[in-house]
């Protein structure tokens, strides 16, 4: 009875409709007062009661509690820790300030939503396995197409890192938490809302403008496109609230004697990023929030009826979503360094040139985005400048590549899953670092854009790129966070099919595009039903591979080995704690005394914690 | 700050210079050492196959237009340094893991090297070199189809309307309006003139075999242009998702509702064209007739 009271879930399921209700009432009641029609139009009562059902599962689940009582003078105990660590597996269904407990929230959550826009791509490939259409009315498979890259975009890719992120980084610069660790809860809870929201809007239809969603199609669409572009906003507001406390801490919260150049590079990895998400991501929520306003309360920015230009919605859509591929990257790159160094027993090769790259690609992100639009029709003498951005933004990525290459080259290579996948991500990497400078060249994007080969270019930088840094992040840190291994046989199986099945799937579409294939079409001419086929049983393959890694996770989790403190000999702060750590981190300040990878130095040492605070350290510090 | 142990370290213990100090610790002499510049070359000759293989297994659909040469130029070349890149990076990739590879239980540690300037070096410059080159490949390329576009003032002018779901094009310049979903025809060898624009949502107007690919967008007028320099009929792909009928807007689905466009020769161009005007001029009369019997009616 108590806990639909407390902040639980439970107290969720009754908050958040209650909210809605309200608003809905709120609305009517307003109209019928003032003597209008109560209702003008439902679309604008669902989205009232959209917006206000999320806030009130924010409210639901505990995110403004501590506010609440702030505000009306309440009683505020700051040594309480009620919240904070988890102490039963009920936590984690909790509202927790704990970092630990909120990265692990997000990795799961994000996890099983992976899985679900995985299961959209295996529907559809169903229905591209074979010409003509079996499976799906056109109507569903844009729907599901558009589902697919707006669930693994949003609610997978981008918020997975912010979770590795919030295990990781606080460990690593040696801090207690997050800077603001509400602020914190509340980015991740807001998730939930966002994809339910995005997910929802299979009751209305879907939304079926791909994950671009451009006007003027998107004024023609079912209620589903207002609910995606909802769904962006909320995903996109708990990112920006993420960054934010990224940046922060990484600034403000380091271990006395962490410089800059002390940072592990997944530390430089995350404080490019968060500075790109807070620069970025606001544009792409602007986006939505004016072509939402053309479609609820009849304003003009992209319509063509009222002057509006629907250039403009593609401009500000790509000058996020150029740096959003960059912000499903860098995380991972900073990922492949801790890994390699650590798997292959050896520094970092060249670590400041690692770490400026990423500062460089972050800067020259910003200026590349129109290399999506090379066939738009925009201003002509604007393709040139953008060519040589982007393809200049290739030399920080080389750079990058051959540095691990190099920190692999005379190290001692323990070859275990986490390496496997690492060194798996440089060969599907360069593939799609490859195809990205060909697709730079203006003449030849412009004979092949919106075909297949973006597809499969998107998909090796993706899934060979991203997904593989995050299954070498998960199998690296899982000894750290469940306190156990995990199996390394299972994970070599695991490696090595979802490797051949992804080449599999996805390099034979580079064919496909350059004969004349166009991408999100349901049906196609029948000379590419032969390799479709391939694709289909190779991406039902790679789907079942899932699977082994998912019961390695959970099993290993329960019944693995006893990990110890340092199963992998890494120098960085993270792995000076036991494992799973202590809820508060580190019984004392550490203090960081050299660089992360002093590998093959004798006894060399990144940072020391001492057993207790020592009496002076206020002085010192 | 750092103390760096090179490999070819003074070992105090021992007194002595230690020639590699993974040697010692696997209780082996002599560990043979894998010379570098030999690698590149060999990975250099590894790619270049994989260049050859990927460039003679050709899968680009025929050359249709002035402009396809070019690109598919620039797509080999592109092939060319793509398959030697990966070759390196992946001989390099396959010698480490052969070479450097941990034993069971095996407690050495890498050599402590931080960097090597020179060889950081070399690898930004050399993708730098190769980029400045695909940038001068790309501008030469879309220089020359601008020189040609500012050329063809004289060649057809077709205003292409997209709409879901068809094309619809009138000729400019001949004083003709096809009927939705009508042919395109074109006489060969003669510059075209696109202008692209679309009465609801954006379109993106596809012609593989000539390499050419412009959105056509409402409320505004996209230009591109083209050669075709081979009769024959090419498939028409709507490239840009524009709502349920775009799966079908591509003329190489079987039974497709969007003709090919026709490449004829000039006379079979000119015969068609005074079959269009005198058709529209027979709707034209019949159409007038129409009023005036209407009227005396
Ligand atoms: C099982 C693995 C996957 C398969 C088989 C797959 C397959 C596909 C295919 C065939 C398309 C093109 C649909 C069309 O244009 O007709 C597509 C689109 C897309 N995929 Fe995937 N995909 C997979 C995983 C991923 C992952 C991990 C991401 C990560 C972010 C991703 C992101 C996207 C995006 C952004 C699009 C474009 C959606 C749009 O057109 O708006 N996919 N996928
Ligand atoms: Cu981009
Ligand atoms: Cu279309």
């Amino acid at each position: 009875m108590t806990a639909v009271l407390k902040p639980t879930l439970a107290r969720c399921l009754w908050v958040a409709p209650a909210f809605a209700a309200l608003a809905i009432l709120i609305t009517v009641a307003a109209r019928s007062i003032f003597g209008m029609t109560p209702v003008l139009q439902e679309s604008t009562l669902l989205t009232v009661a959209y917006i206000a059902g999320g806030i009130g599962f924010i409210v639901g689940i505990g995110g403004f509690d501590y506010w609440f009582t702030w505000m009306r003078g309440g009683e505020l105990d700051p040594n309480d820790h009620s919240q904070h660590g988890a102490h039963s597996w009920g936590d984690y269904f909790k509202f927790n300030t704990d970092h630990k407990v909120i990265g692990i929230q997000y990795i799961v959550f994000t996890f099983i939503m992976f899985l679900v826009g995985g299961m959209f791509a295996e529907v559809f490939r169903s229905e591209l396995a074979n010409p003509g259409q079996q499976v799906l009315t056109d109507q569903q498979y844009s729907g599901l197409i558009s589902q697919h890259g707006v669930i693994m975009i949003f609610v997978f890719m981008v918020p997975v890192f912010a979770g590795i992120g919030n295990y990781v980084i606080p460990l690593m610069i040696g801090a207690a938490d997050m800077a603001f660790p509400r602020l914190n809860a509340v980015s991740f809870w807001l998730l939930p809302v966002a994809a339910f929201t995005l997910l929802s809007s299979f009751m209305f239809g879907s939304f079926d403008g791909g994950w671009t969603g451009y006007p003027t199609l998107s004024e023609q669409s079912g209620y589903g496109m207002t609910l995606y572009q909802l769904g962006v906003q909320l995903a996109g507001a708990s990112s920006i609230a993420t960054a934010v406390n990224f940046l922060v801490t990484i600034i403000a919260m380091r271990a006395p004697g962490m410089t800059l150049f002390r940072m592990p590079l997944l530390v430089w990895a995350n404080l490019a990023t968060s500075a790109l998400v807070v620069a970025a991501t606001p544009f792409i929520a602007g986006a939505q929030f004016m072509a939402m306003f053309d479609r609820e309360m009849g304003t003009h920015f992209f319509t063509i009826a009222g002057n509006g230009d629907t250039f403009v919605y593609q401009h500000i859509f790509w000058f996020y979503s150029h740096p959003a591929v960059y912000i499903m990257i860098l995380p991972g790159f900073g990922i492949i360094s801790e890994v390699i160094a650590t798997h292959a027993r050896k520094p970092v090769f060249g670590y400041r040139a690692v770490a400026f790259s990423s500062a460089g690609i972050a800067i020259l992100g910003f200026a590349v985005w129109a290399h999506h639009m090379f066939a738009s029709g925009m201003e002509p003498w604007l393709r040139v400048p953008i060519m040589l951005s982007t393809l200049l933004i290739a030399i920080p990525t080389g750079i990058k590549i051959f540095s691990w290459l190099g920190t692999m080259w005379g190290g001692v290579l323990r070859m275990t899953t986490a390496n496997l996948f690492a060194i798996g991500f440089i060969f599907t990497f360069v593939i799609g670092g490859l195809s990205g400078v060909m697709l730079a060249v203006v003449p030849f994007d412009v004979s092949i854009t919106n075909s297949y080969f973006i597809v499969a270019h998107f998909h090796y930088v993706l899934f060979g790129g991203s997904i593989m840094t995050i299954y070498a992040g998960f199998y690296h840190w899982f000894p750290k966070v469940t306190g156990r291994m995990y199996n390394e046989v299972l994970g070599r199986w695991h490696f090595w099919i979802t490797f051949v099945a992804m080449n599999v799937t996805f390099f034979p579409m580079h064919y496909q595009g350059l004969v004349g294939m166009p991408r999100r079409v349901a049906d196609y001419a029948p000379e590419f039903a032969w390799s479709n086929m391939v694709i289909s049983l190779a991406a039902f393959i790679l789907g079942a591979s899932t699977l082994i890694f998912v019961y390695n996770m959970i099993h290993s989790a329960r019944h693995g080995k006893r990990a110890g403190a340092n199963p992998w000999g890494g120098l960085t702060l993270e792995w000076l704690l036991s494992s799973p750590p202590p809820i508060f981190n580190f019984p004392a300040t550490p203090r960081v005394i050299g660089g992360p990878y002093r590998y093959g130095e004798e006894g060399a040492k990144h940072a020391i914690v001492p057993e207790v605070e020592p009496a002076t350290v206020e002085t010192t510090v | 700050m750092l103390r760096v142990v090179r490999k070819r370290g003074y070992d105090a213990e021992r007194g002595q210079f230690d020639s590699d100090l993974r040697a010692r610790s696997k209780g082996v002499s002599e560990v043979k050492t894998i010379k570098v510049l030999p690698l590149a070359l060999l990975g250099t000759a590894v790619g270049l196959v994989i260049s050859l293989v990927l460039i003679f297994t050709r899968t680009l659909p025929v050359q249709a237009s002035a402009e396809a040469a070019g690109i598919d130029n620039l797509y080999i070349f592109f092939l060319g340094f793509s398959g030697i890149i990966f070759g390196i990076v992946m001989l390099f990739l396959v010698v480490a893991v052969y070479r450097f590879r941990a034993h069971p239980n095996d407690e050495r540690e890498g050599d402590n090297v931080h960097g090597i300037t020179w060889l950081e070096v070399v690898w930004t410059v050399i993708p730098f070199v190769i980029v400045v080159l695909c940038a001068i490949g790309g501008l030469m390329v879309l220089r020359s189809g601008d020189v040609e576009a500012q050329a063809r003032t004289s060649g057809q002018q077709i205003h292409v309307l997209g709409y879901q779901f068809g094309w619809k094009y009138s000729y400019l310049n001949q004083d003709i309006d096809l009927k939705d979903q009508q042919t395109l025809v074109l006489p060969v060898n003669e510059p075209v003139i696109f202008e692209l624009e679309s009465s609801d949502v954006i379109h993106s107007f596809w012609v593989p075999a000539w390499r050419m690919q412009m959105n056509a967008t409402p409320g505004q007028v996209n230009e591109t242009s083209t050669t075709p320099t081979k009769i024959g009929t090419f498939e028409i792909v709507c490239a840009y998702l524009c709502g349920v009928g775009h799966t079908n807007m591509n003329s190489a689905l079987p039974g497709s509702i969007i003709p090919k466009v026709q490449v004829v020769s000039k006379s079979d161009f000119d015969a068609w064209v005074s079959k269009q005007k005198a058709e529209a001029a027979k709707v034209a009369e019949s159409s007038s007739e129409e009023m005036t019997t209407g009227s005396a009616g």
